[in-house]
Parts: C-alpha cells; structure tokens; sequence
C-alpha cells in the first residue's frame, strides 16, 4: 500500500459556490508534498475533507488506502489545522496531557523530548507563548500520535522568518525518524522548495499541477530566444505555459519533452517558484498530465 | 475526555459551587430563623387544620371569639408580615436557569468554534460524537446536580412562608416557579438551549442572546398559557348574599374569580389580577324591612349572583411540578440531540 492520498471526483459545495470541484490527486507514502494556491484555491477544504472534518459534495477521498473518517484512521492521522489551534489557557503540558487522555497511541516522552528541545515552557498558558512556540506545540502534539500522514494546514504562515526556519528544521527532523508522510499547504513557495519533493498545485478548486518536484523542475525550462509573432513551434517543448517578450526576444517558460536544440533558444533552470507562478497565473494553461506523473513515481516507491 | 471535560469547566464548576455556597450563607440562617418563628407562632399546628377549610366567613363576628380558621389565618398574617419582603428577595432566583444557559449551554460549542479548537480536538482520537455524548452529559449533569441543590434549599427556605401565604401553586407567582422539580427542568432546558444555540450560531454572543430571548419566551408561553391548562380546573361558588368566602390558606390555585348572575353572565372579575369578589351583608330578619325591597349591594348584581372561583387543588401540585418539568426536559432532550446531531454533520 502506497498511497497516502487519493482523491477521486472530489468536490465540496458550500451552498452555491464550488470550493473544490473535480479534485483528483494521488500522494504516495514517503513523500514531503506541498499544497500551493492562491487563497481560496480549495487547500483547506482538500485537507478538512482528508481528515472529516467536512464530508465530499461529490467523490471520494482515501486516505492511507482507507476512505477518510474510517474509524481507525484517526490514530494514523496527525492534523495541524490553520493557526495552530491551541486552548488558550491551557499549558503545553497539558496539551499533552490531553494528547495522552484522547488518543490511544500518544508518545508522552517524545512530546516532552521534542518540546525542550525547541525550548517551550510546558508549564505555561500557550496563550503567553510566541506564535512560534505556538506552533511547535500543534506540531509535537501531531507528531507525538506517531502518525502515517501528517496534514499541516498553513503552519508557517503566522511565523516570522526565522521561527518558519527553526519549525522546518524540526518537521524534517521528525521525517527523517518517523518516515511519515507529510501534505502541507502553504503559499510560501520559496521555504517549500528546500523541504517538499512533492507538489500539488490548486487553483479555483481544481488540482493544476502534480507531481514530484524533481520531474516538474526537471521538465520545465525557461528559453529565451528571438521574438516572433506568431512563435513557430520549438522542438521538445510540449507547451508553452507562459510568454513575454520585448521586441527582440521572447522569454518561454516551457514545458518540455527532451533537451532543446534549436540553437536559437537558450534553455536555463527554472526554481520551484517560477513553475508555480506562472501556472497560477494563467489558470487555463491546463493540468500537467498527473497521472503519468504519479504513475512513474509510483514505480520509484515501489 | 473526563479530563479534559474536568479541565475545561473547572472554572464554571467553582462559579457554581461558590454561588450555591452563597445561597446557603444566605438561606441557612434566615431559613432557620423563619422555620423558628413559625413554630413558635404556632403556625404549624393550626395551619394543616385551617388549610382542610374550604370556606370561611368574610369578617368574623367581633362579639365571637374568632374561629379556628381564622385566629391562624391572623397568626399567618402577621407572620407574612414579618418575613414576606424576604420571600420578594427570592424573585432574583427566577433567573439562575438562564445563567447556566447564557454561561455554561452558550459557549460549550461556539467557544471551540470561535476559537477554532473544534478542529484539534475533534481530530483527535476520539469520535466527534463521543466528544458532544461526554461534554454534554459531564456538564448536564453538573448542571443538574447544582439545580437540585438549588430547588431543595429554596424549597426548603420558602415553606414557611408558602403555607402562611397558601400562595405554593399560585402562578404566575413567586413560589411555584422556584422550588420543587421545575428548577432543574429550567435549568437542563436553559442549557440546552444554549449549547443549541451556539452549535446553530457558531459564536458565543449571538448564542447568549439567543438563549436569553429563547429562554424567557418558553418560560413564559409555559406559564401563563399551558400551565393553566394541564387539567381542567374544579369550580366552586359562593351566593354573594350572605359572608361566605373562599379559605386563602388552602394553597388552592385560583385561576379565575369572578361574581356571576344568576343567568350565569360574568359581571365582575376575571382571571389572575382581575380577581374579584362580592359579598352582601344578609337583609336584618326584623319584620320592619320589606322582604320585597333588595338592599342597595344586592340590587346591584341582582338576586342568585354567586362568587365563582376556578381553581385547581393543592393535591395537584406535584402532578403539574411533574408535567412542567418533564415537559422542559423534553424540549432539552430534543435540543440536545439536535445540537449532537449538527456538531456531527454540520461543523468543520
């Protein structure tokens, strides 16, 4: 078994408008994958959905094989939902307390371990802490569930810089001893890029790119060559996702089969951010063939 | 889930252990005292006696030494005299159900969902609805054990002055909204109110709101249109020729007295603080008067005008305690599980 998320057809409705629509999306286990998109794209709602807080409109969502909300799923689950939710005038200690009361499986020692070693007073109200602090908290109680997928929902977005930094060092650090599989959602595309080699992107509730970020920045370069109108076809781009130009000389942001070599055009790198920037920005530049994608990376799990 | 059910309310816990420990700093020696005084005025031997009575004459006959009845209705007087302004402090305990509504039933849900820790803690391992069936049967539960403590030393304190008044099954009136079962029915009915209410307006103030309106118009519609209507009421009349009146120390609830013609036509009074009553002195059986002529009084309502009072019994007070109460549990129990039912479909 190694799918750790998998949408079919998933849409939820709230009352007229569509918050996510026709989402399919597969996330196979091992996996560090980000959930980028603009505000009200649907990343919370796939999330919420994944962990039953909310039930599908239409389609159906498994999660480590199972459909979300099967009653043993939540002992394998860890979420973090937006803005850490904490009780105010609770303490960490007893947030893990609570942690230890409400779940079977709750590693105390760990939770306690990990809290001193990013310096959180147990014995004080999270409502005195930092965000920062905050949010490793919501983390260790996640983590201390010893989970098969973790779902953070948004976790670095009320951090400043260097908190953003220290908590994905400790959630990397987690990875590496736990082997969980990690979904985050965030629109902090350039933190991402050094922790997640996964990438889902959403936009408008519906899934646009998908798949291992190694292949997404493998396939995409950006060409810069002579401007004409209309640009004759360059062998080995399969689409062209995004173009500017100046007079004399296009800037292609392209997705391509092969190596290019026309010589007219001079192929660079592109950054995690460039690919996503400029799929966002043109929301009918059309999906990347995920499942071809998925597929190979299935055979890289297997 | 007890724990964090403990942890959660513990606050709220004291609240009402020390508010009930103030009742009782309050009840306790006045209650004492009262009991004492009625003892001593030697209300608790006639009263029983006199509130078998069913009627007595208006005035008594000052040549006469006064009757049983109404030496002790003097005793009870003068005791209601003494002590009633207390019983009138005892109104404020009217609005101890909407408090566990308001503060406990309000936030119980809409807290967790303002502050957005439904979503941590119903992702933990527990079901949402074990969450909501724990919760909500930990604080009801508290919420009824604090209101039987409540009813018990409120209905404790009052007796005194609800045999001295005969006013127990008056309503609306200050003694049979506060004691017996019907405290704990308001209060496990203003708790679910408001958890119903939060669960509908997912914040905390428009909840507290809601359950303050919801509350007094359930109270209210109950009282003064359905209590009255849970059994019929007996009736009894009296001729307004003559002294005969109806005995207050029954502790009868009357909900209707008027004076009737004799066609039966209402000519006077009517339902509560309208009542209204008429006796005419008896013609002098002197043969000077013609017995053709009416007196003055009796002219005015026409020969065979009666007192008639509706009323229903004392002996039925603990069967409508019973139907009010269970009636107000009933409509907790529904909101309950509708409240359980929405956390389970409706909030994410």
């Amino acid at each position: 078994m190694s799918v750790a998320l998998e949408a079919g057809g998933l849409g939820k409705r709230y009352r007229r408008t569509w918050a996510l629509r026709d989402c399919n999306l597969t996330v196979p286990r091992g996996r560090i994958a980000a959930l980028v998109g603009p505000n009200g794209a649907g990343k919370t709602t796939l999330l919420h959905l994944a962990v039953a807080l909310l039930a599908p409109t239409t389609g159906t969502v498994r999660v480590l094989g199972e459909p979300a909300g099967a009653p043993g799923l939540v002992a394998q689950v860890g979420f973090v939902a937006q803005d850490n939710p904490l009780y105010r005038d609770f303490t960490a200690g007893e947030h893990l307390t609570m942690g230890r009361k409400l779940n079977r499986r709750f590693d105390l020692a760990l939770a306690r371990e990990r809290l001193e070693r990013v310096a959180v007073p147990l014995d004080r109200r999270v409502g005195t802490l930092s965000g920062g602090q905050r949010a490793q908290v919501a983390l260790t109680l996640a983590l201390a569930r010893r989970p098969e997928l973790l779902l953070l929902d948004e976790p670095l977005a009320s951090l400043d810089p260097l908190a953003r930094r220290e908590f994905l060092q400790a959630l990397m650090g987690a990875v590496a001893e736990q082997g969980v599989t990690v979904v985050l959602s965030s629109h902090l595309l350039a933190d991402l890029e050094r922790v997640c080699d996964y990438l889902i992107v959403l936009s408008a509730g519906r899934v646009q790119v998908l798949g291992t970020v190694d292949e997404l920045l493998d396939r995409h370069k950006l060409l810069i060559g002579p401007h004409r109108d209309p640009q004759p076809p360059i062998a080995g781009v399969v689409q062209v996702v995004r173009a500017s130009h100046t007079d004399r000389q296009a800037t292609l942001l392209a997705r391509t089969d092969g190596p290019i070599h026309d010589p007219a055009w001079r192929a660079h790198e592109v950054t995690l951010e460039d690919v996503v920037l400029a799929y966002l920005a043109d929301p009918s530049a059309g999906t990347l063939p995920g499942p071809s994608v998925h597929h190979d990376s299935l055979e890289v799990q297997a | 889930m007890t724990w964090l059910v403990w942890r959660q309310h513990r606050k709220q816990a004291l609240f009402a252990l020390l508010g009930l420990a103030a009742l009782a700093a309050f009840m306790v020696p006045t209650g004492l005292q009262m009991h004492d005084a009625f003892r001593r005025a030697g209300l608790d031997d006639c009263l029983p006696a006199a509130a078998r009575v069913e009627s007595v004459r208006v005035s008594p006959d000052p040549e006469q030494p006064p009757d049983a009845v109404h030496a002790c209705q003097e005793l009870a007087d003068q005791f209601t005299g003494r002590y009633g302004s207390l019983g009138v402090a005892g109104v404020l305990l009217w609005f101890l159900p909407l408090l566990a509504g308001m503060f406990w039933g309000a936030p119980l849900v809409a807290r967790e969902v303002e502050h957005g820790t439904h979503r941590l803690v119903w992702t933990q391992g527990v079901s949402r609805r074990r969450w909501a069936l724990v919760k909500l049967g930990l604080v009801g539960g508290g919420v009824v054990l604090a209101a039987a403590c409540y009813a018990l030393l409120v209905t404790w304190w009052r007796a005194p002055l609800d045999q001295a008044t005969g006013q127990r099954f008056l309503s609306p009136g200050a003694s049979f909204d506060l004691e017996g079962l019907v405290p704990v029915g308001y209060t496990l009915f203003a708790l679910a109110l408001g958890v119903f209410a939060g669960v509908l307006t997912r914040r905390t103030l428009p909840a507290m709101a809601v359950t303050l309106v919801g509350f007094l118009a359930a109270r209210l519609a109950v009282e003064l249109l359905a209590r009255p209507r849970f059994l019929a009421p007996l009736r009894r009349t009296f001729p307004v020729l003559g002294d005969m009146t109806s005995n207050k120390l029954t502790s009868d609830w009357v909900v209707r007295a008027g004076v009737y013609g004799a066609d039966g036509a209402r000519l006077r009074g009517g339902v509560f603080g309208n009542f209204s009553y008429a006796n005419c002195p008896e013609p002098p059986t002197s043969v000077a008067a013609a017995p053709t002529t009416a007196s003055p009084c009796m002219a005015a309502f026409g020969p065979g005008a009666y007192n008639l009072e509706l009323f229903h019994p004392a002996g039925r007070y603990w069967l409508f305690q019973g139907i009010e109460t269970a009636l107000f549990v009933a409509l907790a129990v529904v909101l309950l599980l509708a409240a359980v039912h929405w956390v389970r479909r409706r909030i994410a």
